[in-house]
């Protein structure tokens, strides 16, 4: 059962930044930190409820960068026209998360702050070098999505920070695609690709089958080799395979998401 | 009953579950909504080791939490009898002296709230010396093995397990003079196996592991019990409350009828909820305490309260040229936990169900049920038939790929015909075994794709049913002629509550709506053994229409009384009588007359035993006959399911449509068993003790195609020939399963479940541990 918290409801950004400190919590869908309390595993004294701070809601594309609110489910992200019309693979992504609960309930932003190894927003948003904004009492700072993914259950954020907002800088004329291999509730592997022809720039990003996502950077589609992603990745084992087996499907998958590319290419 | 079968109206249509609505709007009332006047809540102490002795339990700075009441320890069971098990009373309500098993129960809590209950558990303090543990079968049973139990128990007086084991011979553990971690051994031969397997044209050796499993039912378990004034009251998610009223009795030391078990709708069973599980921890915290108390476990909880038995069966089978089955030996071992609950009879099932429906000339079947420091095993859907037809169905399809032989013939060959005997001094078998089998293929051939990744798999399965006869059903004619139907079967979501409604109507001629039924309270509604084995509709349903008879025989007799003619000259009519005048007369008016003005009410009362047509055991066979078809992703390993076909050889359908539902579900349970489910012990602690990481099946797992079908024939000693069903589909899935898989990938898996890794493991020929 839950244990006794205080609830804190601010309205603003300012507000629920002096709300925070190492014992008192952000705390938006719940999906993850409510689990974790119930489990004994966290027990925070206060919980500081976002859903209330207009802020930290909505989707906005301002100079070439898609803003999207911390707060904002994945729900939301899922059925945004703009989202939809500008990055249809994570528009994609976000309809697949979890079940129809977790993405009415789940934020974007607490999927990140949790920082649970098998996402597959982060994977997604490392493809396309999203940042996030992280606004403490201090100020606002603000940090690519690969570098705040630092380990599992651990992003490099402070606990008197806040995560405002996610931005995604609209890539130029480019192909991108997500495949991921769920046999549990999440997934074993996801992979990522992102194909900007304008930039000369190819970027594989697997998630969900190490601790953090691997990056891998080139120019064109038809320098990637499976077999090699595979090596870089260190696998978790668990219940859902041994590390050769995810490695293997890690290069499965890898080549299927090339495939995919292929076939969603217009020419 | 007349000779001449009667149309019937009510029975064998597809009525709406009574329970619909109120369990879509929430409103049904289960027994975590049940509360009492002044009640405490408890949390359960529960060991963090597999084995150890228990040298000081520290209950002080629990006891000074804000709302504690009792800390309850075994010391306190001193007065009673401290130990439950309806086989073998073995099972310590809390542990005394030593813990068997990571989650034992040690103490428990009660407090005000369950806030305060749940952190005092924190705060008691358990000193253990940790003794060595066995934590698998094979280690158990190895020489000089630490012991899960020291001394050995009586078996209770519970003489009904020894008929049920059904022809199997026991060499009880207790028995031997050295104790060893065997809980219960059972052999089963006939015929001269030795020679047959001399004799035969091909012998198939084979082996098949069963994973331990979780019967995942939707509400966990919890009691709510009070106790005072020498009587005991306890509403808990009992499947049979009058077994869990006869273990109270004896722990409390009380009379039967002072101890009232009242099971409100379950949230789902799978036999999981068979027998005693939480109802003596609530009810010995009232007895400290004099306050009601409720005990409500979360999933975690459950998960140890109460698992599947897991099984390693080593199969042997001698065959003519021709497929037929000359002989079947089969080493069946069971994992069965720290406490042997109803294993023993699991076992017995598991080894008279193993070689399958099938003429087996010379058999010899050894079973052992072993002690672990594992969480205790107990009942599951199926019953040993699971574990035990995965091992005989796979060495059959092993043996016609071996012989050249069509999977389909090799069975056709081999099944037992109508009234043929299946087990010596049994029931003949009751149902056309080859008929269903051609029902399921034809099925599957229909739709089965040539490509590559795709195979098809089936199995057949026949259980002996039913379990022991003895049920009592009472139904009360009110003065406006409606019903009221009782009866100690539990609604576990199987839909019982609808058909012992149809029942009743049907026997009485009234229409469905003036027919309540009132289910599972010790107190108020009859005895009924068990609600397992399939039983309900065949055994309650005889009772039922007994009783219906008997109430109307005793308003004839009224009427007559009231009419002045005599009793024989008045005939039964819907919902009433007739004269001999040809004039009619309602049930509500002959009770009216009878006793004059409006008051009075007519009992009519069905008793049920081993006679008549239930003299014979079993009551009948449950029959299962599954195919499917399956698209492995070669590269991956991941299988899907793209074809499910089951036939329900269930006589006669009272409601056609809660069949159908029976056998998706069972065959969606088995589904789950043979893919994705499987209890993980990492040394003494489960690794996936919650229901994110014991994958159950899903919507979306659900085959592309199903094929319910029903084999009618009015075979069954049931009502209207009806016989059981709910267990049957789930036994051959697994086997199915296997079978469609091998022929996909081109090996013979030798566990399941057939998770990803394992299949790509198999279909490439790597080692589990490479
Ligand atoms: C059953 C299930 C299945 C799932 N499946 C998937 C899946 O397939 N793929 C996938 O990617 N994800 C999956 N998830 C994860 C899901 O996306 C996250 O649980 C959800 O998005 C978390 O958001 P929340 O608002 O509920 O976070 P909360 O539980 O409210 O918070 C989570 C953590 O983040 C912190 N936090 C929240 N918001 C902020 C903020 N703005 N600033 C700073 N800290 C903050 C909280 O303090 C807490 O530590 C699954 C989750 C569940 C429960």
């Amino acid at each position: 059962m839950l244990p006794r918290f205080d609830l804190l409801r601010p309205t603003t950004v300012a507000e629920a930044v002096g709300c925070l400190s190492e014992e008192s919590v952000p705390y938006c869908g719940g999906t993850e930190l409510l689990l974790a309390m119930r489990a004994g595993l966290y027990r925070p004294s206060a919980l500081v409820d976002i859903k209330r701070v207009p802020e930290l809601r909505g989707i906005r594309l301002r100079d070439g960068v898609l803003s999207i609110g911390a707060a904002t489910s994945h729900r939301v992200v899922a059925l945004d026209a703009l989202v939809r019309g500008q990055l249809p693979m994570l528009a994609t992504v976000e309809q697949g998360v979890g079940n129809a609960r977790v993405r009415a309930q789940g934020s974007v932003g607490g999927n990140l702050c949790f920082a649970e190894p098998k996402s597959d927003l982060a994977t997604a948003l490392v493809a396309y070098e999203a940042s996030v904004s992280l606004t403490s009492a201090g100020g606002t700072r603000e940090v690519l999505v690969s570098e705040l993914i630092q380990g599992a259950y651990f992003a490099d954020k402070e606990p008197d920070e806040l995560l405002v907002s996610i931005e995604i800088p609209l890539p130029g004329d480019h192909d991108a695609v997500y495949l991921k291999y769920q046999t549990m509730e999440r997934p074993t592997v996801g992979v990522a690709v992102m194909n900007d022809r304008s930039g000369r720039r190819c970027r594989v990003v697997v998630g969900a089958v190490g601790e953090v996502p691997v990056v891998w950077e080139g120019t064109d589609p038809s320098e990637v080799v499976p077999d090699e992603i595979a090596e870089l990745v260190d696998p978790v084992v668990d219940l859902t395979g041994s590390a050769r087996y995810k490695r293997h499907v890690t290069a499965v998958y890898v080549r299927r998401a090339l495939r995919a590319l292929e076939g969603s290419h217009p020419s | 009953m007349s000779d001449v079968p009667r149309p019937l109206k009510i029975a064998g249509q597809s009525v709406r579950r009574r329970d619909l609505v109120e369990k879509v709007t929430g409103a049904a009332e289960y027994c975590v909504d049940v509360t009492m006047p002044g009640m405490l809540h408890a949390k359960v102490v529960r060991s963090d080791r597999a084995h150890a002795r228990i040298l000081e339990i520290n209950t002080g700075e629990a006891l000074a939490h804000r709302g504690v009441v009792a800390v309850v320890t075994a010391a306190d069971l001193k007065p009673l009898f401290p130990r439950f098990g309806h086989i073998i009373a073995d099972h310590w309500i809390l542990a005394s002296g030593k813990v068997r098993y990571y989650g034992e129960p040690v103490a428990l809590v009660v407090a005000e709230s369950l806030a305060d209950a749940t952190d005092a558990a924190e705060l008691v303090r358990v000193d253990y010396d940790d003794l060595p543990a066995v934590l698998d079968a094979e280690e158990a049973l190895a020489a000089g093995a630490a012991l899960v139990h020291e001394e050995s128990y009586p078996a209770t007086a519970d003489d009904s397990f020894k008929i049920l084991a059904g022809g199997v011979h026991e060499t009880d553990a207790s028995v031997e003079d050295r104790p060893t971690n065997l809980a219960h051994e059972v052999t089963l031969e006939w015929g001269d196996v030795d020679q047959a397997f001399a004799d035969a044209a091909v012998v198939v050796e084979s082996q098949a592991g069963y994973p331990m499993l979780y019967a995942y039912a939707m509400e966990p378990y919890n009691a709510v019990a009070s106790y005072g004034d020498g009587e005991l009251r306890v509403v808990s998610t009992a499947q049979h409350p009058y077994m869990v009223r006869e273990d109270l009795a004896r722990v409390f030391g009380l009379p039967l009828a002072k101890v009232r078990v009242i099971a409100p709708y379950l949230g789902g069973g799978y036999g999981s909820k068979s027998y005693t599980k939480v109802e003596p921890l609530a009810a010995l915290g009232s007895w400290v305490t004099r306050r009601p108390v409720k005990l409500v476990l979360d999933i975690e909880e459950s998960i140890y309260t109460t698992r599947v038995d897991s099984a390693q069966v080593q199969v042997r089978s001698a065959f003519a040229a021709d497929g037929t089955i000359l002989a079947r030996a089969f080493d069946i071992v069971m994992d069965s936990g720290a406490y042997a609950d109803n294993s023993p009879l699991v076992l017995a099932k598991c080894v008279n169900r193993c070689f399958g429906p099938y003429r087996v000339p010379n058999l010899r079947v050894r079973g052992r049920s072993v002690y672990t420091n594992t969480a205790p095993a107990s009942s599951y859907r199926g019953f040993g038939a699971p574990q035990g037809n995965l091992a005989g169905e796979t060495n059959l399809d092993r043996a016609a790929e071996q012989l050249g032989i069509d999977p389909a013939d090799i069975r056709r060959r081999n099944l037992v015909a109508k009234g043929e005997s299946l087990l010596p001094g049994k029931r003949g078998m009751d149902a056309e075994l080859v008929a269903d089998l051609d029902m399921v293929v034809a099925s599957l051939e229909r739709d089965r794709r040539d490509e590559p990744g795709y195979g098809i798999g089936f199995g057949c399965a026949a259980s002996d049913a039913g379990a022991f006869p003895v049920s009592t059903a009472q139904v009360r004619i009110q003065t406006d002629g409606s019903v009221t139907v009782l009866s100690g079967s539990t609604e576990m979501g199987q839909g019982s509550r609808s058909l012992l409604a149809q029942v009743a109507a049907e026997e009485l001629g009234v229409d469905l709506d003036q027919v309540a039924v009132v289910q599972s309270d010790t107190a108020i509604t009859p005895y009924e053994r068990t609600t397992g084995a399939s039983r309900t509709t065949t055994l309650v349903g005889l009772a039922l229409q007994r009783a219906c008879a008997d109430a109307r025989a005793k308003i004839r007799q009224m009427a007559a009384e009231v009419a002045g003619v005599s009793p024989e000259s008045v005939a039964d009519a819907p919902g009433g009588v007739e004269l001999p005048d040809g004039s009619t007369a309602g049930f509500g008016d002959v009770v009216q007359r009878w006793f004059g003005g409006s008051a009075g009410e007519v009992t009519g009362i069905g008793l049920l035993r081993r006679e008549g047509p239930t003299q014979e055991m079993p009551p009948f066979w449950e029959i299962g006959m599954v195919g499917v078809g399956v698209d492995v992703d070669l590269e991956t390993g991941h299988v899907v399911v793209d074809q499910l076909v089951t036939v329900a050889d269930v006589g006669f359908a009272v409601n056609p449509k809660a069949v159908e539902g029976q056998d998706l579900g069972a065959a969606t349970q088995g589904l789950g068993a043979a893919l994705y489910e499987e209890l993980v012990y990492d040394g003494p602690q489960l690794v996936n003790a919650n229901v994110v990481d014991y994958r159950v099946p899903r919507m979306g797992d659900l085959p592309r195609k199903i094929d319910l079908m029903l084999a009618e024939r009015r075979d069954g000693v049931g009502p209207y020939g009806a016989k059981g069903a709910g267990e049957g589909t789930l036994n051959p899935i697994g086997g199915a399963v296997a079978a469609a898989v091998a022929r996909a990938v081109g090996r013979w898996p030798t566990r399941l479940p057939l998770t990803p890794e394992r299949v790509w493991r198999l279909a490439n020929g790597i080692e589990e541990d490479d």
